[in-house]
């Protein structure tokens, strides 16, 4: 029989059954699309995640953690491949106090190297990179910690005649120096968290920049980034008025090493961890977060699964009427001469044909849904949680990629096929003589 | 061209561990002459289909041997039987048979299709076939639009259509009037004469068998040859 013949046999067969194979494409489907759309669900997630940790993070950078972080360490590691820059940040771990005119704050002080941090990519919104040691840039939001204590005191007498509730109190803003940073002189001093007092030994600093703010809003940078030729100035402050034998060091380091590339930090990762660093970047950080998807999209894939072996069953009891049905139909077409194979594979093709069909359905209705899912869900989560800006977190919620339609397409048409089989079988098995002795 | 040889077959009745074997048929050798018509005639279950269907291959005989053409057939598996048959036989039964979802014609076409003949040839070899027998009127119908005797013609042309050297025939008349058994007969008298196609009628009616050029007599298992010749 010509395979074209054989289509037609199949087609004609559907066409006498419409209602029962409909219902039986239909479970075939809902099971199929159930499966898509409940993997895509962790495409979706998986794909969010991924882009809120690449947008937010300096996907190049590897954080590099050792007991002992010094400039000569951070000198050998610029020799490695694919080392775009190496930043050593020297953090003062000690009561730090700022002054500029009346006005006073506690920002922190980091030392670093600047040609290293220009080559990281360190940004300035205005002014330029210190040229010497009593040359400072400060963090964008650095004027918010100025406060002076008249003015504030001032200000918080008169809100309490608003009787604010705590909500809004914590709204407010408190009055802070306002004037121009640029080229101001402060007065830095670093004291003791014991007595929260400064040793009174203080360094003029020149304000020559303002460093770009950080991506991330919610971020305050107050900080001051000083070079690291003032290192022996500070220890010296820090020294004396330390006891004879204390090892306490006045600096807490932190090391970045910045790759090139975002494809080479894997290399760089292992060669550091090789030398002995405990390093962290954020490569392992995906690598890690895929492996977790790769078991959750299983797990959702599995319980699709499922969905697609109780529509099986609907396959099942389908073929086996149909064989029933067609017993004496079968006995003559085997008295004429079909084979047992061309039996077999004309009902194998009647549920490979509500397998197929059931398939390209889900897939186009998985698609669908997905498409529409992604636009209106974020509209009905932003409208119940009330914020407007929940659009712009970006938030997709699923993603049908090839791989998933090549998945659940070959797991619904495979069960649908395997579901057919017995019934296929059991129509090669037909006994002619007694199809033939059947009443019409 | 058929050679019948030592056919013995039996049935097991009875309940599953208790079954008894019945004879069926015993010990038959005959022989059909190519280009014959031979009849076995012989009351109800007296074993004439169990008979034609070792003899088309739908039952294996417990013991004997069939050779048709030269080939020794009673061996076959399903799958070679099955081929044989596409190949070399036509069948014609009581209840015709036919496939209630297809028309006259697709009934007709099945064999051919079957055999994997592509359409515009199928569509040739039947529509001169239709022709032949008479059917071009009813050519659209559904067998449940057709009378006894026009199923019977459909049918007789499905088994023709593959211009098969042998045609078996189970009670080919039993569910037809006597008017309309003459035709038949007479319809299958003329294919034997002008095609040269051997058949090998079934019947319990003594008057069909007498179309025979050769007539066998069943009786409980035993042929015998010679029987009743009336005058055409
Ligand atoms: N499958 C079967 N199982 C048991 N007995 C059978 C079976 N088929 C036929 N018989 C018995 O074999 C005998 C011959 O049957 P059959 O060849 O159909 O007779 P006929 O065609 O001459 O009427 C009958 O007694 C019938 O009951
Ligand atoms: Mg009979």
């Amino acid at each position: 029989m010509q395979f074209k013949d054989q289509i037609d046999f199949v087609s004609q067969h559907i066409k006498k059954n419409k209602l029962r194979v409909f219902m039986t494409i239909l479970a075939a489907t809902m099971g199929t699309a159930f499966l898509i759309i409940l993997a895509s669900v962790g495409f979706g997630i998986q794909d969010t995640l991924k882009k809120e940790i690449l947008d937010n993070r300096l996907v190049t950078q590897v954080e590099v953690y050792a007991a002992d972080l010094t400039i000569d360490k951070a000198n050998e590691m610029k020799k490695l491949d694919h080392v775009k820059a190496v930043v050593l940040r020297q953090e003062v771990n000690a009561f730090q106090e700022t002054t500029l005119d009346k006005y006073k704050g506690q920002s922190g002080l980091l030392v670093s190297d600047f040609e290293e941090e220009k080559k990281a990519g360190f940004a300035l919104e205005e002014g330029r990179l210190p040229n010497g040691k009593y040359e400072v840039v400060v963090g964008h939001d650095f004027a918010k910690n100025l406060m002076n204590e008249e003015e504030v005191e001032k200000f918080q007498n008169q809100q309490q005649g608003n009787k604010l509730n705590e909500e809004e109190q914590a709204e407010l803003e408190l009055p802070h120096y306002k004037g121009d940073l640029l080229g101001m002189e402060i007065a830095y001093e670093i004291g003791s968290y014991e007595t929260n007092e400064s040793y009174k030994e203080p360094i003029k600093l020149t304000i020559v920049g303002i460093a770009k703010a950080p991506a991330k809003d919610f971020i305050l940078d107050g900080k001051l980034y000083a070079d690291a030729s003032l290192i022996p100035e500070l220890e010296a402050i820090y020294k004396s008025h330390q006891a004879e034998e204390s090892e306490d060091s006045l600096f807490y380091p932190n090391l970045n090493v910045y790759a090139d590339e975002l494809q080479n930090v894997k290399g760089i990762t292992t060669s550091l961890k090789d030398d002995g660093y405990s390093v962290y970047s954020i490569s392992e950080e995906l690598e890690q977060i895929d492996v977790f998807f790769l078991a959750l999209k299983a797990g959702l894939i599995f319980v699709g699964t499922i969905a697609i072996l109780i529509s099986s069953i609907g396959i099942f009891n389908t073929m086996t009427m149909a064989v029933t049905e067609r017993t004496r139909e079968i006995g003559v077409m085997k008295a004429l001469g079909a084979k047992p194979k061309l039996i077999q594979r004309l009902f194998l093709l009647e549920s490979a044909w509500i397998g197929i069909i059931g398939t390209v359905i889900a897939v186009l209705l998985s698609y669908a849904i997905s498409i529409l899912a992604n636009y209106i869900l974020p509209l009905i989560v932003g409208a119940a949680l009330g914020e407007e800006d929940f659009n712009e977190l970006n938030v997709t919620f699923s993603i049908i990629p090839w791989q998933l339609v090549v998945i659940a397409s070959a797991i619904s048409i495979g069960v649908a096929m395997i579901s057919g089989w017995r019934p296929a079988r059991k129509a090669t098995q037909i006994d002619v003589i007694d199809a033939l002795r059947r009443e019409l | 061209m058929i050679h019948v040889e030592h056919i013995q077959h039996s049935f097991k009745i009875g309940k599953k561990g208790k079954e008894r074997p019945i004879p069926v048929l015993k010990d038959l050798s005959f022989e059909v002459q190519k280009g014959s018509i031979i009849s076995i005639v012989g009351r109800s279950g007296s074993g004439k289909s169990t008979l034609l269907h070792i003899m088309a291959g739908f039952l294996k005989p417990e013991s004997g041997k069939i050779t048709v053409n030269g080939t020794v057939t009673s061996d076959f598996n399903e799958t070679q039987s099955a081929e044989f048959r596409l190949a070399q036989f036509g069948f014609i039964f009581q209840n015709f048979q036919l496939m209630p979802g297809l028309t006259t014609f697709e009934n007709i076409e099945l064999p051919l299709k079957l055999k994997g003949v592509s359409k515009a040839e199928r569509t040739q070899l039947v529509k001169q076939l239709i022709q032949h027998v008479g059917l071009k009127e009813v050519q659209d119908h559904y067998p449940n639009e057709l009378s006894g005797g026009q199923q019977q013609r459909v049918s007789i042309a499905r088994a023709l259509i593959t211009n098969p050297p042998i045609i078996f025939a189970d009670e080919p008349t039993g569910s037809l009037d006597s008017e309309t058994e003459q035709e038949i007969l007479a319809l299958i008298r003329s294919l034997n004469e002008s095609r040269g196609i051997t058949f090998v009628i079934i019947t319990h009616d003594d008057e069909v068998a007498s179309i025979a050029d050769e007539i066998y007599q069943m009786h409980d298992g035993v042929l015998k040859a010679g029987g009743v010749h009336h005058a055409i």
